[in-house]
């Protein structure tokens, strides 16, 4: 049984955890990323880079108007037309009147997570438009109707017998569970789409301040044809995308995929600045950049900066115990999961209380922290963020009183010694109680001891003592 | 209300500007630097004299499914180039006579002296495109089953190649074909991405380098994915295969 | 081991609530290994808990509470210059005094902030205590049989703490360290989690009981109770005869002949 995104948290979460299939494709992928990386990363200075990386993004962080300035700057003497969004509804409006301006009926997606958080296909194929996502992943997402369960892979979440029942079904492929074969196919299914689309729409790995050039980083080379063949390209970037030179950028590049997938660089790094120049052969005959804010400027403003460093590589994803057990869509409507996702989502939702869940969704492990390339400190996020849950009184009632009750015993020694002491006499009954009646329903109980560590030592001090004089 | 992308912007960056100004440092932790070195830091290494880079650029290159092949100058090259297409397009079931067509760059956007005169005499019908929106053009060069461009920089530690779009240099030659044929002279090949960013900083040309041309593309290997069960199949998008041709341009 | 009674450290120990209600045995263990290699030990008896379970959960103000109790009841020690070091027999606890007390009165309270700090300073891990400060390197504990070291994430990834542990365990004669797949992954303990999430936290606990098995180990080490109950619970509900074991409990571990 699949998970229902639109489901309550933890719905999700029992939906997640009992879809076996899921779970064994989650499984086989998180393993083998967590071993390519560690493979990749110990043929280099995973330190310096780590360090450079962070500094990169930190710089332009700090300096993020004027960078988006100089990038505007330079962007239109390229020959770009730019558009800034303050949120989903402007970005998307923007998108539909250039569609419309060109009279577009196809388009073609490089993935892009930024389109998915403004809900772009949904509301261009509202239009009449056709959209097709033509990342392998992506494209085999839109055939089963869901959406990515992860920001760089997809369709992490399914088999390979799933994605070959789904090719079946709605491409007719003859029954094949060679990955070579369904490759093919799509290939094939997707090759026509791009010689035929009007408009290829793709989202923006790093903008360059100082040049103003547009980066995407992909595998499949979907990514250069989605800004070289149709007439129009539109690129859809968050502001906080943007960076200062060309070595920032190819430092990020390389951060980014050796992390990601432990390659020393993806297959295809395209840099553009602007549509094709007079007398080429091909690309665009319109670039369009979108400068997308949609909640990035709040998050800065509400003091969470460090989220804004993230650049997508996916890593503590991978690494995420708790990410392996649920997967993508536990995490509900959000193209952002695993812990970064945990912060962005209700970061970007602007509303706490819609995503109050996903701050709590972690084990606090550190992992994640350990493998990101520009060092956010992703627990310390999240418990900032758990904070803030409680400071809007968010958080249920029945905890907010157990903790309450929690701390005034701690408070003081007395009243902790006597409960402890209670807890001792009540031994296995203790286990009918709340909470520990939710921790004992796939767990042997913690027993109480009859007397605690303070008392013993007591004692001890005692037979010393009596023993001394 | 109506979208003014104007005043969208006024209120974006006001606000980034109102909180970059307050007092609070942005980021929790305040010992990690916020200064990128100017100079960047290779993150892969490669060294050596010109052979051996070239051989270091093949062994990365053929590491990620790639292939390529040393050879002693240009007009060796040439030879070697058209060889490889005829092979190909025998094993692709072209018939007897048939002219395979290769989608190429214009000859003189390809390395070597005197190669243009070289291939136009070999039998081959090399189609270089003038404008791939037009429809015809466009059905003719989805039909070619080899592309072949040259490069404007390689790159030893990793087996990159860089190519820029232009005038007589299509996109599509490096990205619609199965194959990707790569003429590299070894002059072009850099140890590093850093290497060759610092060139090109140092001689004030990177700018205006990355801005003349609508594209620059850096190009690793053949396309793939691993999108199904992380289970690594090429050519998915792009070409199946990339060769490169390296040859020596020393005089 | 010295026993010049001017030189002695003393020691302040934290046990930690955990420890003090749920296992006593394992602060016994941990004053034990301290005295045997020549700490002067004391219990300040006042000491409740640190906070931890509310600040991880969101409750800064009811960790403040705690958080300022335990200050509280160390700080005087410090100040006064009656102990040397306060020592914990957990990672996670620890984790919490050096480095989320700072954090948490960062903002509110100047006067707490100091004193965090300057506590956090002379607050050690049991086994990085042994290790690191008084030099030793075998507790002359023995096992015989089989047993795999799971590292717990705050002491591993906050603190940084693993070869102290991982050395003091090889040291230990008879016994046999087994590798353990994904060691240090986390068990899915993680405080409150363990009960706010409380089916994920089972499946990331059954995976570890899981890779136990594999392992062979009849004994699981680890420097914390919490992780150590939550994966026995799990263990114990599967029907699986490996148990964890805190660290202190098994590096205490002497033979007859040697004891005492
Ligand atoms: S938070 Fe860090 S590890 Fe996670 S996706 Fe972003 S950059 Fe990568």
């Amino acid at each position: 049984m699949a998970v229902d995104v639109g489901a309550p948290y933890a719905t999700r979460v029992r939906q997640a955890l009992a879809d076996d299939g899921m779970r064994t494709a989650l499984d086989r992928a998180t393993g083998h990323l967590k071993e390519r990386r560690d493979r990749a990363m110990a043929e280099i200075d995973e330190r310096r880079l780590r360090d450079e990386a962070g500094a990169v993004r930190r710089y332009a962080i700090e300096r993020l108007p004027d960078l988006l300035e100089q990038l505007e700057a330079n962007l239109i003497a390229n020959g770009c037309h730019v558009h800034w969004a303050r949120d989903a509804a402007e970005a998307v409006g923007v998108v539909l009147e250039i569609a419309r301006e060109h009279e577009v009926g196809d388009v073609v997606k490089s993935k892009s997570m930024v389109t998915e958080e403004i809900g772009l296909n949904e509301a261009l194929e509202r239009s009449g438009i056709d959209v097709v996502e033509t990342d392998l992943g992506e494209f085999i997402v839109q055939l089963a109707g869901e959406s990515p369960s992860h920001i760089l892979a997809p369709v992490i979440h399914k088999r390979v017998e799933d994605i070959a029942e789904i090719f079946r079904i709605r491409l007719n492929t003859p029954r094949t569970t060679s990955p070579a074969a369904l490759c093919a196919a799509a290939r094939r299914e997707l090759r026509n789409e791009f010689l035929v689309a009007d408009m290829g729409i793709s989202g923006c790995n790093f903008a360059i301040a100082e040049t103003g050039t547009i980066c995407v980083i992909t595998n499949e080379g979907n990514g250069r044809m989605v800004t070289s063949l149709p007439r129009v390209y539109v690129a859809i970037a968050g502001i906080e995308k943007v960076v200062r030179s060309a070595e920032d950028a190819v430092l990020l590049w390389q951060a980014a995929t050796r992390n990601a997938t432990g390659q020393n660089v993806s297959v295809y790094f395209s840099m553009s600045s602007g549509p094709r120049r007079r007398g080429d052969t091909d690309g665009p005959e319109e670039m369009h950049v979108i400068l997308l804010d949609n909640g990035r400027s709040r998050i800065l403003e509400r003091g969470y900066a460090d989220a804004a460093l993230c650049i997508r590589c996916g890593a503590c994803i991978d690494i995420c115990p708790v990410y392996r057990e649920i997967g993508g869509h536990a995490y509900g409507r959000t193209p952002y999961s695993g812990p970064i996702g945990a912060v962005l989502t209700p970061l970007l939702d602007y509303d706490i209380h819609a995503a109050r869940d996903l701050p709590f969704a972690s084990s606090l492990c550190g992992a994640c922290r350990d493998v990101c390339p520009v060092k956010i400190d992703l627990p310390r996020l999240l418990l900032d963020l758990r904070s803030v849950v409680v400071e809007r009184g968010a958080s249920p009632v029945g905890e907010r009183a157990a903790i309450r009750a929690y701390s005034t015993v701690m408070r003081r020694p007395a009243p902790y010694r006597a409960l402890a002491r209670l807890a001792g006499w009540l031994g296995p009954l203790a286990g009918l109680l709340p909470p520990l009646s939710t921790w004992k329903r796939d767990r042997g109980l913690p027993r109480f001891a009859a007397r605690r560590f303070g008392a013993l030592w007591r004692e001890r001090v005692r037979d010393e003592e009596g023993a001394a004089g | 209300m109506t979208y003014d992308s104007t005043e969208a912007r006024g209120a974006i960056l006001a606000r980034l500007r109102h909180t970059l100004a307050g007092p609070r440092p942005i980021f929790r932790d305040r010992s990690e630097p916020s200064a990128p070195p100017t100079v960047p830091t290779a993150v892969t290494r490669a060294d050596g004299d010109r052979r051996s880079l070239a051989k270091q650029f093949g062994a990365q290159l053929a590491e990620i499914s790639g292939s390529y092949e040393i050879l002693e100058d240009a007009a060796e090259a040439g030879e070697r180039l058209v060889q490889l297409v005829k092979e190909w397009s025998a094993e692709m079931g072209a018939g007897a006579g048939e002219v395979p067509e290769v989608l190429s760059w214009a000859a003189r956007a390809l390395p070597g002296e005197n190669l243009a005169g070289f291939l136009e005499e070999s039998g081959i019908s090399f189609f270089v495109p003038e404008d791939l929106h037009d429809e015809s053009t466009r059905a003719r060069a989805a039909r070619a089953k080899v592309g072949l461009t040259g490069a404007d920089a390689a790159f030893a530690s990793t087996g990159s190649i860089v190519v820029a779009s232009g005038r007589g240099r299509s996109r599509a030659a490096s990205l619609l074909p199965l194959r990707h044929l790569v003429l590299l002279p070894m002059s072009r090949i850099y140890p590093t991405f850093e290497d060759w960013l610092h060139t090109l900083r140092q001689d004030q040309a990177l700018g205006s380098y990355l801005r003349v041309s609508g594209q620059i593309v850096f190009i690793t290997g053949p396309s793939k994915s691993a999108d199904i069960e992380l289970n690594i199949t090429l050519g998915v998008h792009g070409p199946r295969a990339v060769h490169a041709l390296i040859f020596d341009d020393a005089w | 081991m010295t026993d010049n009674s001017t030189t002695r450290p003393r020691v302040a120990l934290f046990v930690t609530c955990m420890v003090d209600t749920l296992q006593p045995g394992v602060g016994t263990a941990a004053a034990e290994l301290l005295e045997r290699h020549g700490v002067d030990v004391i219990f300040p008896e006042k000491q409740t808990c640190c906070g931890q379970p509310a600040y991880n959960a969101g409750y800064r103000k009811d960790a403040q509470v705690m958080a300022r109790h335990f200050v509280d009841v160390f700080w005087p020690l410090v100040d006064e210059g009656s102990i040397d070091a306060i020592v914990a027999p957990s990672g996670s606890c620890v984790a919490m005094v050096k480095l989320q007390y700072p954090i948490l009165f960062e903002a509110t309270d100047e006067g707490y902030h100091w004193r965090a700090i300057q506590l956090g300073e002379v607050t050690y891990e049991l086994t990085q205590y042994l290790v690191d400060f008084l030099g030793v390197l075998d507790t002359g504990a023995e096992f015989s049989g089989k047993i795999a070291y799971h590292p717990c994430c705050h002491l591993l990834r906050e603190l940084r703490i693993d070869t102290q542990p991982r050395r003091l365990l090889a040291a230990m004669r008879d016994a046999e360290i087994v590798d353990l797949q994904g060691a240090d992954e986390c068990c899915g303990f993680g405080g409150l989690f363990a009960l706010k999430n409380a089916e994920i936290s089972t499946a990331m606990g059954r995976r570890k009981a899981h890779n136990l098995v594999a392992s062979g180990a009849e004994l699981v080490v680890m420097n914390d109770v919490s992780c150590m109950t939550h994966l026995n619970g799990i263990l114990e509900h599967e029907g699986h005869s490996c148990r964890a074991v805190h660290i202190a409990d098994l590096l205490n571990r002497r033979s007859e002949s040697d004891g005492g």
